[in-house]
């Protein structure tokens, strides 16, 4: 774990990016930058392109122009999974967990591209699978506990409301210990109570995991409180980028944002 | 070494002496049980003892202690007290400023807390505690920036006191020596119904031979184990927690979140359990919840061996003979297929004894417990008397007493029908209150409780109310409002109900019908209805209360003192009552003398002989409009009965 | 009642045979969505290799680690050429694709092996127990016992296996939500690889067992069919539905050919376990052990 909440280089560059579905533009020439320790949020009204944006972090959409670059590597292409196992972890606005599973297994999934032991060796359950697994528990262990689930354990996630799922998708992402979590959306149907504890989540994650985080999120006050800089998509386009200061006080975002919302 | 340890540190140390590689704790952390031994418990306590020393904590200071049962926390109270100083356990769910009353009547100068929500709570009274000058965190989470003087982390605590130790091998040892059993052990605060709260101040000796009494009482060993869940601020947990484990040498288990109780108890298996009637209540409602939702098969199964468990098991529990083979056996086959996997997954299955007390407990929740073979008994006391006033004896427990007062312990009934208690057991004083002291202890030396009660035939003390709203009915003798009303609402179909006789010739009473079980059983019987008033001038449902009333009237009957309380004529209300209206308090008790005042009409008719009365009443609607509702209620007589017919009848 | 007995016992251990086949076929279901038709092509195939390295000199168990093989390579053959090129097409399409499949596996091993029966002996003789006629008079053969035996050992392994292992979590994970697991950085085609590899390692355990009790031939192929009503019975995706379907329509079918077919003429066991099945369609749609679908709308 590193420590501490020192915002330091870009982790994340997004130059160019556009995306189209056939002749609908989801997001036009769109940069920006995460960096490292950050929490960033992506706003913007209904169809602005926030969901788009994220789906083309972790790789399930793949954009026709412009680039991505993690960690200082271009990449082009990647595929959810690669998009994983370098690093990038991520909740879903409709949670997607595997529901008939427990909560522990689920979490499990998340440390599934930590664990080395080869297929041979899990087909018997021997040596290497059996510590690792023991390893690999206590870490899963370590999460619950930090998320305050351990009533939870052993249920099935499917029995869950609503609000612990949310947070137990969070605690599958924590458990690949990520560099960059994206949120999708986190306190979406929440009340107010489970809007906070995720919100004192949210920041504990960044600051004792050291975890650049990019949130989408539609409450204003849970993103003016919680994030560091902001970007406020329109249309598939940047319209502003900056503190939530910044995006607050800014004419565009208020015309463009604030007034289409409401 | 003949003689016994008098103070709670002696204790500690002759439990590390005697079985230093038993358990003494355990605590469920990321997943995984963790143990302490005696040996380890004692060498944490030292440290921790000289670290509050090295903080500055002398003979005298109180230590206040703040989070969930943890490990840490209860060896933050055994290293107060082996310093010669006071732990004085809180609430960890008050909110701060309740919590700064507490500090600044206890004058607190150190503090140890489980987490941020703690020092958050305590960092926000500071100004208002000058005194308190240190605060100890056991989980650093969340605490990294903080930079507040007063904080010190669980880790830096230890390390100073090893530091501390090493300079001055001999200071702990000094200190323990220093302790007499007349010292203040604890001081514990009590929510009184009024004003602000009480410190009960307990000395060593009072704690531990209490503790002594119960260990011996039901024969505690160090094999046995416990689940720690409740406050520790409640004098129950200090007594049954803590005293215990430190006089039996017994196993003290620490929940792994208050989430996590229920799988916490299946994993460890205690053998003895506390709880009040609603933790009882909860957990029969969860089994019936899962019960409902089994398949059919389960479902005809547990119904079936409750049936039997209803006829035979309480007879099988106290040892009793003519019960009938055929009985027994499907007994037997009951505990393998149904008592059993249910007292498994209860985590009852080694519950030896299971304590409940603090209020009533209702007949099908004493029965259910009891009928699967869990010895459930009911206890008596307060904090100001290390609880432990009456308590049943394995094997003679009935449920509408407390049992009989407990070795040493004696008990009075003053003219008023006000219990006095005398034993060693008995509070110093409360904390910086002599007026109190002196108005709740005699000269004598008894304690008065402000409970009213009296003995049944077997000895066994009967509570029946607060003494202060016990009167009498023009003949003088006893009138129990709450008593009778409690045991109306131990009815399903029974929801609320108000006695009125004091001075009166004759008991009566308004009732308010269970909206939910009686509207299901209306839906059972296809009788329509479009509301609650509705359904309450029923004549069907007025018969289902009259013999619910009638059933009351029978088991008064029974009982000498109480047989002239029999509730002879009453109505069911067109309303239900609402604290909105002012008729209940906000924590659902009603407001006897504000319901006689509202409805004195309706009084004044059942204590005519009208059978029917016209009502109009002010309410409140549930979307905040106010209105008005009216009815003609028709008044039912109960049959009542003397004391040899209901002999026969029963 | 012995007679009894001793007819419930044959037919429950040649149920645990049924449990096999139906195994392979769940096992892909859950993991996949896909119906696979050529399961039945697979345990053809399967015993066919083992039995053809033996004719050409192999001993025993060389024999069946090139079978095991071989139904290796085919998983991947079949990630590669069918299932890649169709993700994300309808579940019939995909269906389709394992009846051209199971034609395509049939036709190698005919090709590869020739279409004559062959013999295969596991050296375990298909003779009555002599303790158990001595002291119960019941006829239960020590191969259906031995089978048995083999048969819960697979089940035990691939219940460890799935419980307690990254790879079988990933396996749930998959079955429970693609999108999830693709973000929890698991492999698709991987998953599918392994879970075509277990199932021909199923199928091959299982034309071993089939094919020292009939003979390996063609007729092998026409076990997916028997496969079905276990898969009616216990659910489509649920190891122990197919387990206990398995039991039921093996244990049933001997015990109405006893019982019920003297007075209908006899010859109902090969069409018994249909009948149970669409009876059983009719109470509990979802099978024994299925899952019950709530459609949320």
């Amino acid at each position: 774990m590193t420590a501490g909440r020192e915002i330091g280089r870009p982790i994340l560059e997004i130059d160019g990016v556009s995306l189209a579905f056939g002749g609908v533009v989801a997001l036009q020439g769109v940069s920006f930058d995460v960096r490292e320790h950050e929490i960033r949020a992506i706003i913007g009204p209904n169809g602005a392109g926030k969901s788009s944006m994220l789906n083309v972090i972790n790789g399930v959409y793949h954009p026709q122009q412009g680039t991505v670059a993690f960690k200082g590597r271009k990449r082009r292409n990647v595929d959810p999974h690669e998009a994983a196992q370098q690093g990038i972890a991520r909740t879903f606005q409709n949670i997607a967990l595997f529901r008939g599973m427990t909560v522990l297994d689920n979490i499990m999934t998340g440390r599934n591209l930590k664990m080395k032991s080869n297929f041979l060796q899990q087909a018997v359950y021997w040596g290497a699978a059996k510590r690792e697994e023991l390893e690999h528990r206590a870490k899963a262990e370590a999460v619950i506990d930090f998320l305050e689930i351990q009533h939870i354990r052993k249920t099935p996630v499917g029995r869950l409301p609503y609000g612990l799922q949310k947070r137990v998708e969070l605690a599958r992402a924590l458990a690949a210990e990520p560099e960059l979590l994206l949120l999708d959306e986190p306190m979406a149907g929440m009340n107010l109570e489970e809007k906070q504890d995720m919100s004192r989540f949210v920041l504990d994650v960044n600051d004792q995991m050291g975890t650049s985080i990019v949130l989408i999120e539609h409450d204003m006050s849970v993103v003016m409180d919680l994030s560091d800089r902001v970007v406020v998509l329109d249309y598939g386009r940047k319209i502003a980028d900056g503190t939530p200061d910044e995006v607050r006080n800014d004419r565009g975002v208020i015309d463009a944002y604030l007034g289409v919302a409401h | 070494m003949t003689e016994q340890p008098d103070t709670f540190p002696r204790l500690l140390l002759q439990q590390a002496r005697l079985r230093p590689a038993r358990p003494a704790f355990r605590e469920k952390d990321l997943g995984i049980w963790q143990t302490w031994t005696w040996a380890q418990v004692a060498d944490e306590v030292r440290i921790l003892a000289c670290g509050l020393a090295a903080l500055g904590f002398e003979r005298g200071d109180r230590l206040a202690v703040i989070g969930d049962n943890r490990p840490r926390l209860y060896w933050a109270m055994m290293a107060a007290q082996a310093l010669g100083g006071v732990p004085v356990p809180l609430y960890q769910d008050a909110v701060a400023v309740e919590m700064a009353f507490v500090l600044q009547d206890a004058d607190v100068g150190f503090a140890v807390v489980e987490d941020q929500e703690q020092v958050d709570k305590l960092l926000e009274v500071l100004p208002q505690c000058p005194r308190l000058k240190h605060i100890c965190f056991d989980d650093p989470r969340g605490l990294r920036h903080y930079r507040q003087t007063e904080l010190t982390g669980f880790e830096d605590l230890r390390a100073a006191g090893r530091e501390f130790a090493r300079r001055s091998p001999g200071f702990f040892a000094g200190e323990l020596e220093k302790g007499r059993p007349s010292d203040v052990a604890v001081i514990l605060y009590t929510s009184g119904t009024t004003g602000h709260p009480k410190g009960v101040s307990q000395t060593h000796a009072a704690m531990i031979q209490t503790a002594r009494v119960l260990v011996a009482f039901d024969g505690f060993v160090d094999k046995d184990e416990i689940l720690c869940y409740l406050p520790m601020a409640w004098v129950g947990d200090f007594l049954y927690s803590y005293a215990q484990m430190h006089v039996a040498g017994l196993c003290l288990n620490c929940p792994e979140s208050p989430d996590t109780v229920m799988t916490d108890l299946r994993e460890i298996g205690p053998t003895y359990y506390f709880g009040p009637p609603r933790v009882y209540e909860s957990i029969l409602t969860q089994v019936m919840i899962r019960i409902e939702d089994a398949g059919w098969i389960k479902r005809r199964m547990f119904h079936g061996f409750m049936a039997v468990a209803k006829r035979a098991g309480m007879g099988i529990l106290e040892g009793k003979s003519g019960i009938p083979l055929k009985d027994r056996l499907l007994y037997r086959l009951g505990e393998i297929l149904v008592y059993g996997p249910l007292k498994n997954v209860l985590g009852m299955s080694r519950v030896r004894v299971a304590y409940t007390g603090g209020e009533a407990i209702g007949p099908d929740l004493f029965d259910f417990y009891r009928s699967i073979g869990i010895n459930l008994k009911q206890l008596y006391g307060m904090t100001e008397t290390c609880v432990t006033v009456c308590m049943h004896a394995s094997g003679d427990v009935k449920l509408e007493t407390v049992g009989p007062p407990m070795p040493g312990v004696e008990v009075r009934i003053a003219d008023s029908g006000e219990v006095l208690v005398r034993s060693p057991g008995l509070m110093k004083e409360y904390h910086k209150r002599p007026d109190a002291t002196r108005e709740a202890i005699d000269a004598e030396g008894f304690f008065h409780t402000g409970d009213a009660g009296y003995f049944d035939a077997g000895g066994h003390l009967k509570i029946i109310d607060r003494a202060k709203d016990v009167g009498r009915l023009a003949d003088g003798t006893l009138f129990a409002p709450k008593y009778l009303e409690n045991k109306l609402k131990f009815f399903p179909y029974i929801k609320e109900a108000v006695c009125f006789g004091h001075g009166r010739d004759k008991v009566c009473a308004f009732i308010n019908i269970d909206m939910a079980a009686i509207g299901n059983w209306a839906e059972r019987r296809n009788l329509p209805y479009t509301g609650y008033a509705d359904l309450a001038s029923q004549s069907a449902v007025l018969d289902l209360v009259r013999e619910c009333v009638e059933k009351a009237n029978r088991d008064l009957a029974q009982d000498s003192t109480l047989a002239n309380s029999q509730i002879q004529r009453f109505l069911v209300l067109h309303k239900e009552l609402e604290a909105d209206d002012g008729e209940l308090t906000r924590t659902r008790k009603v407001r006897r003398r504000h319901i006689a005042d509202k409805y004195a009409v309706l009084v004044d008719a059942l204590y005519s002989d009208r059978t029917s009365c016209f009502v109009e009443t002010q309410m409140r609607f549930e979307d905040g409009r106010s209105g008005t509702v009216s009815a003609d209620l028709r008044i039912v007589e109960a049959k009542t009965f003397g004391a040899a017919a209901a002999r026969k009848a029963a | 009642m012995q007679f009894f007995f001793e007819v419930l016992i044959g037919g429950l251990l040649a149920g645990v045979m049924y449990s096999l086949v139906a195994l392979g076929f769940v096992l892909i279901y859950k993991a996949s969505g896909v119906f696979n038709f050529a399961q039945g092509a697979m345990v053809f195939f399967a015993a066919l290799t083992t039995v053809g390295f033996i004719s050409m000199g192999a001993p025993f168990w060389l024999a069946v680690a090139l079978a095991l093989l071989a139904m290796v390579a085919l998983a991947f053959f079949t990630e590669r050429v069918v299932l890649r090129p169709l993700v994300n097409q309808p579940q019939i399409t995909l269906f389709m694709a394992t009846i051209g499949l199971a034609f395509f596996i049939e036709g190698i091993a005919q090709l590869t092996w020739g279409a004559n029966v062959h013999a295969l002996d596991l050296g375990i003789a298909d003779e009555p127990i002599e303790w158990l006629i001595g002291n119960t008079g019941m006829n239960i053969s020590k191969f259906d016992l031995v089978a048995s035996g083999i048969a819960a050992a697979l089940v035990a392994v691939l219940a460890v296996f799935f419980n307690k292992t990254r790879t079988g979590r990933a396996l749930r994970a998959v079955a429970d939500d693609h999108q999830a697991a693709l973000a929890v950085g698991i492999s698709l085609q991987r998953i599918w690889v392994i879970v075509w590899m277990v199932a021909g390692f199923v199928a091959l355990v299982t034309g071993l067992l089939w094919g020292a009790r009939n003979g390996v031939q063609f007729a092998l192929t026409f076990l997916a069919l028997k496969a079905l009503p276990v898969l009616i019975l216990g659910g489509f995706e649920s190891i122990a539905g197919a387990i206990v379907g398995g039991l039921i329509v093996g244990a049933s079918e001997k015990l109405a050919e006893v019982y019920i077919g003297p007075h209908v003429g006899g010859g109902i066991e090969s069409w018994f376990p249909y009948v149970l099945a669409l009876a059983f369609l009719l109470v509990r749609p979802e099978g024994l052990f299925g899952e019950r679908r709530i459609d949320r709308v």
